[in-house]
């Protein structure tokens, strides 16, 4: 390596060094471990990320300007939210468990721009804590805009965070599939929330999802251009009944989620009568070949009622 | 609790990696596919290094504790491993100094008066008054360098060589004569690499010229698969028959260290690190190092380079006799330096780093570097290569045409005169080398400045035998073209370019091998 003699070729290959580097070690972007490593990572650090601080007054009070004037313009900017179902907010009181599928980091702010500002102001989300709790930086961003706590998913002591979070009347969202779907349909539904419901006794609102993946698929840090509709709607709550275990409430949870996936891509005339048949559509999509479920989930959604009725 | 060492397939998701290549490193994006062995993680360092030592000479192997060897009257000789170990240099103290201060404590304490220590340096150059104070400490060198008990082996002195006889190979053995002479030899050794230590030691560290001939030669190189893997390792099969004839001679009490793969200091750690787990830190410091390196003129690179002191962590002391000693030992290193890879490939890639054996203090010539790349590194396997016979060997260097008057005046007329007659390690080995090996201003140079023997040299390129007989084609990325041209190979200006050339021999799609070091490593290929 010989030195460099002139400055514009130290500066030249200074700036491809910074490339370089940029490129290999993703900067903006979350670092990779190369596939052959991964079994010889070093497990991660068991040590929890305070949030307290992030739901105290004055926190609260800049996050409720961040999501109002910062967040859901951009999210409506990128996408163009449509949601549905928030009637079903008028027949339950907080604290709720508000409980969705999952396929896109277009999720949280779908969730948290279309709730009434009563009922976002008093929501709080788990957060993977080794995705995004891995950073000081990410944990402090995360906790402060989006109210999240960190919550452990490789097992391990329960945390008693998203329990002390319902009984102190706060609104809890979970994803039970624990991870983002990877083609767009949705995941098995972890024990989690069920456990959660069934424990602190609090209803749980469904939450159906769709397009998020078509708009922002897994390993997209930023929404498809063109404005491609994302659909969220809010189902019925359901209760836990007396001395049901978290086992056979979970189930009902996912055929809830199920059926206004349903409802969300027909109607819910049709959706209720195929769910009393026992024939609502398997939210985890046909047996088919790969490309197909992430061609079947990357065209964006159509909604049956968007015609209009006079026609 | 450290990891082991592993081999890394290289895909989309692995970033750039570290190639050292002499004062310099670059960051190499391999092909995907690409096997990438590392190292293990260095692993902890004993605690209480001074108590290990204690222990070890208190409860030696196979022999009596050092205390109950020593008595007043007795001749008592220390030799110990001279500055081409450890690499780079460990920061003080140097575990030689707390041995050896703790053998003289031991001494003292018997009524010891008739000591003498030697850096058993064989045909390496003298250690400076500077090196041995640093690696004996303060202490060592103030009571016994002033009154000339503590000094180089001198390999040419005939009035301190003893002739002990010849093994039943007809190998002869020659000593220093003083340690020859002792009623005990206590060595101090370092084992870096599996290639140290044991026998090694004493028949080869305080021997002639006359004794390291039947070892050191292309013909025993050849046949060291490799010389890495002491029970096939043709070169320790002759010293291990030398080091028995020498026990029957002399009592000798062996103790050796191993240390761990804490090469780099800060700010240099990110080199000891996997890339892909470089902090936003590691990735500055990466990137200023590389950038000022770019602006450093090539004296300060050097002085930067060779500055680096290693935080070694000791893993292990074992005392006793050689062989009990020496099992022990290696055990210890494999530990530390041992990865299992699955078959061999096409192409060997390898970084040949600033730093070799023979020159502490010096630029790495193009001998020693190709001594370095296709004798030590290649040579870092046991049961086969990492490359397939016939295959292709590529390396990162700068092979500049830059020789140490003061260190290697022999091997620049070794450069110039005899590669440009041969290349074959035979054939050298058959024309020249005893002109070298006799030659009487060499030898004046050896005896009495800081010169390497004039036939040092030839054992470099003997070092490189075994891979020149087994693989096909050789090509030096970065290089200046006309040094390695003269030694038989090829330059190219990029890894692309390097894969391209060897194409005639390993075909267009090969199967790649990088082994990722320093730190150094042992591939145990199956």
């Amino acid at each position: 390596m010989s030195p460099s003699r002139s400055p514009a070729r130290f500066i030249r290959e200074t700036v491809e060094d910074v490339r370089l580097v940029a490129r290999g070690w993703r900067w903006g972007r979350r670092p990779l471990v190369p596939g052959s490593a991964e079994p010889f990572q070093p497990p991660k650090q068991q040590t929890v990320f305070p949030t307290a601080w992030a739901r105290t007054p004055v926190a609260n009070a800049v996050r409720d300007v961040v999501q109002r004037f910062g967040l859901a313009p951009l999210l409506r900017s990128t996408v163009r939210p449509q949601v549905a179902g928030l009637d079903v907010l008028t027949r339950v009181r907080p604290p709720v468990l508000f409980v969705a599928n999952h396929s896109s980091h277009l999720d949280t702010p779908m969730i948290l721009c279309t709730l009434p500002d009563e009922w976002r102001r008093k929501t709080t989300l788990a957060a993977a804590a080794d995705y995004f709790f891995d950073t000081w930086w990410r944990a402090t961003g995360s906790a402060m805009v989006f109210n999240t706590f960190p919550l452990e998913r490789r097992g391990g002591t329960p945390s008693s965070t998203p329990g002390d979070l319902l009984d102190e009347g706060w609104n809890v969202v979970v994803y039970p599939e624990g991870t983002r779907s990877v083609d767009g349909w949705m995941g098995r539904f972890k024990m989690g929330a069920a456990w959660l419901a069934v424990e602190h006794k609090v209803p749980v609102v469904p939450i159906a999802i769709r397009g998020s993946y078509a708009a922002m698929p897994r390993g997209r840090s930023w929404p498809q251009p063109g404005r491609l509709p994302v659909r969220i709607r809010y189902g019925e709550p359901i209760w836990p009944a007396e001395d049901e275990s978290p086992r056979s409430f979970a189930p009902r949870i996912r055929d809830a989620v199920a059926r206004l996936l349903d409802e969300d891509h027909t109607t819910w005339w049709e959706a209720t009568r195929r769910a009393a048949r026992g024939e609502t559509p398997d939210p985890a999509g046909p047996p088919v070949a790969t490309w197909r479920r992430i061609w079947a989930q990357t065209a964006p959604p159509v909604s049956q009622r968007s015609r209009s009725v006079w026609r | 609790m450290s990891r082991p060492g592993f081999v890394l397939e290289v895909d989309d998701r692995t970033p750039p990696l570290i190639v050292h290549e002499g004062e310099g490193f670059r960051l190499e994006q391999f092909p995907i596919g690409t096997r990438v062995v590392y190292p293990p993680e260095t692993l902890p360092g004993i605690a209480d290094v001074d108590g290990a030592i204690r222990h070890a000479l208190e409860h030696p192997e196979n022999s009596e504790p050092l205390r109950a060897l020593l008595r007043p009257g007795m001749r008592l000789t220390i030799a110990f491993d001279d500055v081409s170990l450890p690499l780079p240099p460990m920061q003080r103290p140097d575990i030689r100094q707390r041995v050896i201060e703790q053998v003289l404590t031991m001494a003292a304490e018997a009524g010891v008066d008739d000591v003498q220590l030697i850096a058993a340096l064989a045909l390496h150059r003298r250690m400076t008054p500077g090196e041995l104070q640093y690696v004996l400490g303060e202490r060592v060198y103030r009571s016994f360098a002033p009154s000339g008990l503590l000094y180089n082996h001198d390999a040419e002195d005939p009035d301190n060589l003893e002739f002990i006889g010849t093994t039943d190979q007809g190998e002869e053995v020659e000593i220093n004569k003083r340690a020859a002479t002792s009623d005990l030899l206590v060595y101090v050794n370092i084992n870096l690499v599996p290639m140290d230590g044991g026998h090694k030691s004493v028949p080869i560290g305080l021997a002639s010229y006359r004794s390291l001939r039947h070892h050191h030669n292309s013909h025993t190189m050849v046949h060291s698969r490799s010389f890495m893997d002491v029970e096939k390792s043709a070169m320790h099969h002759s010293a291990w028959r030398m080091g028995r004839l020498l026990a029957k001679h002399v009592k000798i009490f062996t103790i050796e260290t191993t240390l761990n793969n804490h090469v780099f200091p800060a700010p240099y750690d990110f080199f000891n690190k996997r890339e892909w787990e470089w902090s936003v830190r590691d990735q500055a410091t990466m990137l200023a190092a590389r950038r000022g390196l770019a602006l450093a003129p090539p004296k300060l690179k050097r002085r930067i380079f060779q500055s680096i002191r290693a935080p070694y962590g000791v893993t292990g002391v074992h005392a006793g006799e050689t062989e009990a000693v020496h099992e022990k030992t290696l055990k210890n290193v494999f530990r530390q330096q041992a990865v299992e890879v699955q078959g061999q490939s096409d192409v060997l890639i390898m970084g040949v780093p600033y730093l070799g054996p023979y020159n502490v203090g010096a630029p790495m010539n193009p001998i020693l570097a190709t001594c370095m790349g296709l004798g030590y590194f290649f040579n870092s396997y046991r049961g086969k290569p990492l490359v397939r016979k016939g295959g292709a060997v590529i390396l990162y260097h700068p092979v500049p045409y830059e020789f140490s008057q003061l260190h290697h005046p022999s091997y620049v007329d070794f450069f110039e005169e005899v590669l440009a007659e041969s290349t074959d390690p035979a054939v050298i080995e058959q024309r020249f080398e005893k002109q070298y090996a006799t030659d009487p201003w060499y030898i004046h140079l050896y005896r009495t400045s800081y010169a390497y023997h004039g036939v040092h040299p030839f054992y470099m390129w003997y070092w490189a035998a075994h891979a020149m007989d087994h693989v096909g084609d050789v090509v030096w990325v970065g290089a200046n073209r006309k040094t390695v041209q003269r030694m038989g190979f090829r330059a190219a200006s990029t890894l692309a370019d390097a894969l391209e050339m060897v194409s005639d021999t390993v075909g267009r799609s090969p199967s790649l091998t990088y082994t990722h070091n320093p730190p150094h490593l042992i591939a145990d290929v199956r």
